[in-house]
């Protein structure tokens, strides 16, 4: 008996760890090819990542924004929805929330902040209702609409923010600067981590008794386990389906959001470089997990901090961490697809 | 005028139509190809660099079929071999191909973003010389290179062979009755492997076609979500090679429109939103089609 419990967490953590094993195998290849020494420059990365709390603080905000699209996915995926759409919401979201944070008033922070998030919020959940009623009443198929709605939403934007949005004298595609008063405080000056961080993580920890204490969380578990039975059983598996598409959008508009107050502090064209498809990767490896997804997205965040770094301090292009992340997103679905596998999009 | 524009749109169509014709006959194999954007950008780098160093349109074309159709086969292996999720392999393949692409820029090269060897020999134009002053038919098929005729001739090449041939019922068995095609005792991933192999060689051309057809030199952003056009354009077509050409055309007609009006008050970046509009619009209206129908059926 013991024997058998034991192999199941170990079967567990090497299927979690085998990805990035991978990945890392990739990366050191792709390093020894182009004449560097792999174990030295992870070495450096590692270093750059965790060593000493101005890098754990650069850190943990480069992985912020992944805490938030990570959830999105994981939110979605455990009731059997695929939705792969929240890129495009964090673009809006960042949108919404730029806008209300340069438009306002020097209102007080108690109240700017809230409704600029709540803006993001709301806009990120409405971009993903369309897909979510199609796929309810339709049965359309929700990757093919939110993978397209991405694109659109990054059009969109940027055509808000070279046209009727963009700050006057300015050459780069941009909204002017949020008021300061709409900006989240830092939490360790002079390093860059925000709020925001603990923001989203106590949005995972919620999201993690959500999902197992309440009758909500449990309902849409049963409905991404199996729609029929869930159906069988009274749940509705639609209202379901639209439910956790909207809660997604919401939490994806908030990674936006967040990542404009705390960060970035204006809305710039090409904003994100794919913090949405990351968080694909990140609830998929954490099997939607509320621990497992604050984890991967620290390691992520430690891949981006570090690959930043590491091009200045050797001459290992930047691009490296772009071959680690891709390649641990390709073996995070691999040989254990976690009931994915099967997944056809439809005619 | 019209003739610029028409010659312009042409062009345009050409690696989307390429792209998309591999990515059909994928989905037809069963598996949806997100990947050809990065298929489509290894082609280009590879078309460029071989057409520098040969000084030979064509050997940088097979080049960049080639490279194209090794990444298609390594994102088909972990799909099937390794019973991978192909939306979220594809993604990857997207992000991982364009960070490797860009590395070996600066690693190789020295050059970030934009790569312009010496001597890229480009793709030849074909003439045809008694249609060259005829208004609209000559601009739409003189002065077009070999790739563009060929995408086009693939076309009812690959209609012919998905319903006359027994290469291509075997595929579509492959894609519809998987079982089917194990119990006859053939090998159904090993022929889906060939689709994707196929698909990722039509994407390399697409890409040997943007870089050694139309510009001359290899940018990191030469692609520019055309991979994920041609997606657009083969759910478009659905199973049909001429309704999928269709769809090319249509959004290689926007692309060149789009290119048009830029400067002139009409925003660029809504019109690049159409083609991703159209799918939403289309798939939502086979849905509605659907339901109508399980609705009779039950009536």
């Amino acid at each position: 008996m013991m024997n058998a419990r034991w192999s199941v967490y170990l079967v567990r953590s090497a299927t979690t760890a085998a990805p990035f094993a991978l990945a890392i195998a990739i990366g050191a290849v792709v390093l020894a090819a182009t004449g560097h020494e792999p174990l030295a420059v992870y070495q450096l990365m590692v270093e750059e990542a965790f060593g000493g709390e101005r890098r754990i603080a650069a850190t943990l905000t480069a992985a912020t924004p992944l805490l938030l699209t990570g959830l999105a996915a994981a939110v979605a995926f455990r009731a059997g929805i695929f939705n792969v759409g929240a890129e495009g919401c964090f673009y809006l979201g960042g949108m919404a929330a730029a806008v209300v944070g340069y438009a306002s008033p020097n209102w007080p922070s108690t109240l700017l902040i809230p409704l600029a998030l709540a803006a993001s919020g709301l806009v990120g959940g409405a971009w993903l209702l369309g897909p979510g009623v199609l796929r309810a009443r339709l049965g359309v198929d929700e990757v093919v609409t939110t993978l397209m709605l991405n694109f659109i939403a990054v059009d969109l934007t940027s055509w808000l923010v070279n046209g009727p949005l963009l700050a006057r004298g300015s050459a780069n595609s941009a909204t002017p600067q949020i008021v300061s008063n709409a900006e989240l405080p830092r939490l360790l000056p002079p390093s860059t981590l925000h709020l925001g961080f603990v923001l989203s993580l106590s949005l995972v920890v919620a999201y993690g008794f959500w999902g197992r204490f309440s009758v909500e969380g449990f309902r849409s578990r049963l409905v991404g386990l199996s729609a029929r039975f869930s159906r069988a059983v009274g749940i509705d598996p639609l209202r379901i389906f639209v439910g956790v598409m909207v809660a997604s959008g919401v939490i994806g508009g908030l990674a936006g959001g967040i990542h404009v107050l705390g960060l970035v502090h204006r809305f710039v064209a090409g904003f994100s470089p794919g913090y949405g498809f990351t968080g694909v990767a990140i609830a998929l490896l954490a099997r939607n997990s509320a621990f497992g997804v604050a984890l991967a997205a620290i390691l992520f965040g430690a891949l981006s901090s570090a690959g930043a770094n590491i091009q200045l301090f050797s001459n290992v292009p930047l691009e490296i961490v772009e071959i680690l992340q891709g390649a641990v997103m390709i073996f995070a679905v691999a040989q254990f697809g976690f009931g994915w596998a099967g997944h056809r999009l439809g005619p | 005028m019209i003739d610029l524009f028409l010659h312009a749109a042409i062009l345009t169509t050409t690696p989307i139509l390429l792209a998309a014709i591999g990515g059909l006959v994928n989905r037809i194999g069963g598996l949806v190809n997100l990947g050809l954007e990065s298929m489509m950008l290894a082609g280009a780098l590879v078309a460029v660099e071989v057409s520098s160093a040969a000084s030979s349109a064509a050997l940088a074309i097979v080049a960049a079929g080639a490279i194209g159709a090794v990444v298609g086969l390594t994102m088909s292996l972990v799909i099937t071999r390794l019973r991978a999720n192909e939306i979220i392999v594809g993604l990857g393949f997207t992000v991982a191909v364009a960070g490797l692409v860009r590395y070996l820029l600066k690693s190789l090269y020295g050059v970030s973003g934009t790569y312009n060897p010496p001597g890229v020999v480009m793709l030849p134009r074909l003439d045809i010389p008694f249609l060259d002053g005829v208004p609209i038919v000559g601009a739409i098929l003189s002065r077009q290179d070999a790739l563009t005729w060929f995408a086009w001739a693939m076309v009812p090449a690959v209609a012919f062979a998905l319903t006359r041939t027994r290469w291509g019922l075997r595929l579509r068995a492959t894609g519809s009755a998987e079982a089917t095609v194990r119990a006859v005792g053939l090998a159904p991933l090993r022929i889906r492997d060939i689709s994707t192999l196929f698909a990722g060689a039509m994407a390399g051309l697409a890409g040997a076609y943007l870089s050694i057809g139309i510009v001359g030199l290899f940018n990191e952003g030469i692609t520019g979500g055309r991979g994920f056009i041609a997606l657009a354009a083969f759910y478009f077509g659905r199973m049909s090679p001429a309704r999928t050409a269709l769809g090319a055309l249509l959004f290689g007609f926007f692309d060149a429109a789009q290119i048009r009006l830029q400067g002139r008050g009409v925003p660029a970046e809504l019109v690049q939103t159409l083609p991703y509009v159209i799918v939403i619009v289309v798939l939502t209206g086979l849905g509605v089609a659907d339901w109508r129908a399980a609705r009779e059926r039950t009536l």
